[in-house]
């Protein structure tokens, strides 16, 4: 009884801390990719049928992004993933969005589309098998690629997109590109 | 008079079925069960004849309706059920840092009361409680290595046993208890939901320790989906027939047991 009284306060006392924390919000924010983390091919139809090749983007900063539509935080983030595109193309950053659906039907993929209106390019991966060679296990999964390829940032669940710190580090991601050709 | 009369039979009436609903799901008993630190684990249990026993480690005592359900529809079937009250024995709170606190020879000591019965034992978790399943069995197996064991096998219905976050790139990390015992196992997945893409690499991980694992994707349903607020038809639909999935569950694991 003794043990039960002490875990109780305790927990009493987590239970707290866990209410303190939870009134401010934690922002997800983009991970430094680890150095050996190798961009696997992409290469999947859009929702119209046609082919894009992740290859034919080098030299455009490219967010890939894993997502379902029974996912809540990719539902609510996806705004802000339009309010980026516009804001870089004002700082006139070559960027582009690909959004790679999970192993869904084109018609649960369509209504989706039809209500959150994605101003990006939307694949499907029907079988999975991008899913897969990506390592990816969790919705919404983001990679962060630049202009070479390579990728750079990971993320992992629903975030503001269009935040200074993240528009900045893509900006200063294409920059990179820029400056070394002038160099 | 005669109305007054009418009336109260009426309230009468309506009470007697009010408190008949109320108890249709209820468990036959509660037992108490003392671990070797005097904490006191309410186990409820819905007693049947049948040689199979379920324990369902279910840490929300009070909420677990559609598991209520289904451990009577077992009962009726002649499996019996069992569920402890891990959570609110150690006055815990229902978030996922409080499984680490349960002490382990508390869960198999509970194995060790429903041992007694003679009857094939099965366990049963959902979510992140499935550790908590792994970890015992894991412990149990170390007890009692060689002996006549009446552990049957374990269902994890959509389990999280992620260490951390998952990282994007990266294979997932799990629970230091994946892999660790030899109990066949049945993994159930809701398909609309990302972890489905991490089965495979779940059940090769839950293999190592040498357990033969099943996994099956429930069409159209997503991860947890008998404790949503917001089903959606497939989900009532599952959840309305949860009985026959883990009756369906428990055949495979007799077969692999054998």
């Amino acid at each position: 009884m003794k043990n039960q009284i002490i875990m109780y306060l305790k927990n009493s006392v987590l239970m707290c801390l866990i209410l303190i924390a939870s009134t401010s919000l934690q922002a997800a924010e983009l991970k430094k990719a680890e150095a050996d983390l190798v961009t696997p091919a992409l290469k999947l139809e859009d929702i119209k049928g046609e082919i894009l090749d992740l290859k034919d983007l080098q030299g455009k900063v490219v967010l890939v992004q894993f997502w379902a539509t029974y996912c809540t935080p990719c539902r609510v983030e996806m705004p802000s993933m339009n309010n980026l595109i516009k804001k870089l193309e004002v700082s006139k950053t070559p960027f582009k969005i690909i959004a790679v659906n999970m192993g869904e039907t084109k018609e649960e993929i369509q209504k989706f589309i039809d209500e959150v209106k994605p101003e990006f390019t939307v694949l499907m991966d029907s079988k999975g098998e991008n899913v897969q060679a990506w390592n990816v296990f969790a919705a919404p999964s983001n990679f962060v690629i630049d202009t070479k390829g390579k990728i750079r940032y990971t993320l992992y669940g629903g975030v503001e997109w269009d935040s200074e710190s993240i528009t900045k580090a893509i900006q200063d991601l294409a920059l990179e590109d820029s400056s070394e050709n002038k160099s | 008079m005669n109305q007054g009369f009418l009336y109260f039979r009426y309230v009468f009436f309506v009470c007697g079925l009010f408190f008949l609903s109320f108890n249709s799901y209820a468990s036959n008993q509660i037992k108490t069960i003392t671990t070797s630190d005097d904490s006191e684990i309410d186990v409820r249990i819905f007693s049947a004849k049948g040689e199979k026993l379920l324990i369902g480690f279910a840490c929300d005592q009070g909420k677990s309706i559609a598991e209520e359900k289904t451990a009577q529809v077992l009962a009726n079937d002649g499996i019996e059920v069992w569920m402890p009250d891990m959570l609110t024995a150690y006055m815990l709170p229902k978030v996922r840092s409080s499984l680490s606190d349960i002490p382990i020879e508390d869960l198999t000591k509970i194995i060790e009361e429903a041992k007694k019965t003679k009857k094939q034992i099965y366990l049963v978790a959902s979510g992140a409680d499935t550790e908590l399943v792994l970890r015992a069995v894991a412990e149990w197996e170390k007890l009692h290595v060689g002996s006549d064991n009446l552990l049957g096998g374990a269902i994890l219905m959509f389990p999280r046993l992620n260490k951390s976050k998952p990282e994007p790139g990266k294979p997932p990390e799990y629970q230091d208890a994946v892999g660790k015992t030899k109990l066949p196992l049945m993994v159930l997945e809701g398909e609309r939901t990302p972890n489905r893409w991490g089965l495979g690499h779940l059940v090769n991980s839950l293999k190592k320790g040498g357990s033969t694992v099943y996994a099956k994707l429930i069409p159209n349903v997503r991860g947890y989906f008998f404790k949503r607020k917001d089903p959606n038809t497939p989900e009532d639909l599952v959840t309305s027939q949860m009985s026959g999935l883990i009756k369906a569950s428990l055949f495979f694991l007799g077969k692999a047991h054998k």
